[in-house]
């Protein structure tokens, strides 16, 4: 069965702004895949229609069939990951492999706090700058 | 409620399917080819029929075709540069064109995509009104189905609360959908 994971240096999820994030991709397939990627991405849950930022990507060069390969991408400054009544802001990073578009995400929380900020408490959402 | 904890956050909504009633989807598939690929799925606003259009153009699609699609909002009276770049670039005898919101084309636009749309295998439209093709379903929602709706993205349905959501809202699924994410937001369930 063909499979794609990424999981983060030992499952850290919570993040600080500017923090490099390490952690590996693994896949199994039938055929090397003619492209893999790591992709640090938000989007957006609630009421409205979902938005989707791919902020930054890191392709793995030459990929097989079968492997585990070691990933680092920096976290910008901001967005804050936050939720309130209408809208939640969701980071994630995302392990895409093409032919197929197969794909798993692993969402992440991206904070001063290393926690999301919840608007009903009146915290700040502003980042540096 | 966090938006993203609410179970009537637009993309769970969204990944409902079309849920078909008194006709089964091959019955439907075989009257949309005896139709010759030509037809309207028609209903009022918030009745699934863009729901339905994407199902179909997802099994029309497995059969071979190759599905463009082009969707008007509220208002817009003429399909544009790059709908039309959608539908009609580089043609391909095997296209089926999905229209949704046909009905809001003005006459001239209408009948330009009725012309350019003969060389495609098919033009599928969703509308209003019937009359502009030949109607291939005819949307109506019930309680009963907003009740199955409500339980696939909460795990339960209060029957009192969607009679009256369905009956305020005229069977609209999108406002009463809506309006639960509103309730649900603020700790009402």
């Amino acid at each position: 069965m063909e499979w794609i994971r990424i999981e983060t240096r030992d499952g850290v999820t919570a993040f600080l702004p500017g923090e490099t994030v390490e952690g590996t991709v693994g896949w199994h397939f039938d055929a090397p895949a003619r492209s893999v990627e790591v992709r640090l991405l938000w989007y957006t849950e609630g009421k409205g229609d979902q938005d989707v930022g791919v902020v930054a990507s890191v392709p793995l060069a030459n990929p097989g069939a079968d492997e585990i390969r070691p990933f680092q991408i920096r976290l910008p400054a901001g967005p804050y990951s936050f939720s309130g009544r209408l809208i939640s802001l969701v980071w994630a990073l995302e392990a895409v492999a093409e032919p197929g578009s197969r794909a798993e995400r692993l969402p992440i929380t991206v904070s001063p706090t290393r926690q999301e900020i919840l608007l009903s408490s009146g915290a700040s959402l502003a980042g540096p700058g | 409620m966090r938006a993203r904890d609410n179970p009537f956050a637009v993309r769970r909504v969204h990944a409902i399917r079309y849920r078909l009633s008194g006709v089964t989807w091959e019955e439907l598939l075989e009257r949309l080819a005896t139709l010759g690929f030509r037809a309207a799925l028609v209903g009022p606003h918030g009745h699934g029929k863009t729901t339905l259009l994407e199902d179909l153009g997802a099994r029309l699609a497995e059969r071979g075709f190759q599905i463009r699609t082009a969707t008007l909002r509220q208002g817009e009276r003429w399909l544009g540069p790059a709908r039309s770049a959608a539908l009609f670039r580089d043609p391909d005898p095997r296209d089926l064109l999905l229209v949704d919101g046909a009905e809001q084309l003005d006459p001239l636009s209408w009948w330009t995509l009725r012309l350019r749309s003969r060389g495609a295998a098919g033009l599928i439209i969703t509308s209003h009104r019937p009359g502009l093709l030949p109607t291939l379903h005819e949307h109506r929602t019930t309680p009963e189905l907003l009740a199955g709706i409500v339980t696939d993205l909460e795990g339960t349905a209060d029957e009192g609360e969607i009679a009256e959501l369905f009956a305020r809202h005229r069977g609209d699924l999108r406002l009463a959908l809506r309006e639960l994410y509103d309730v649900r937001s603020r700790g009402v369930s």
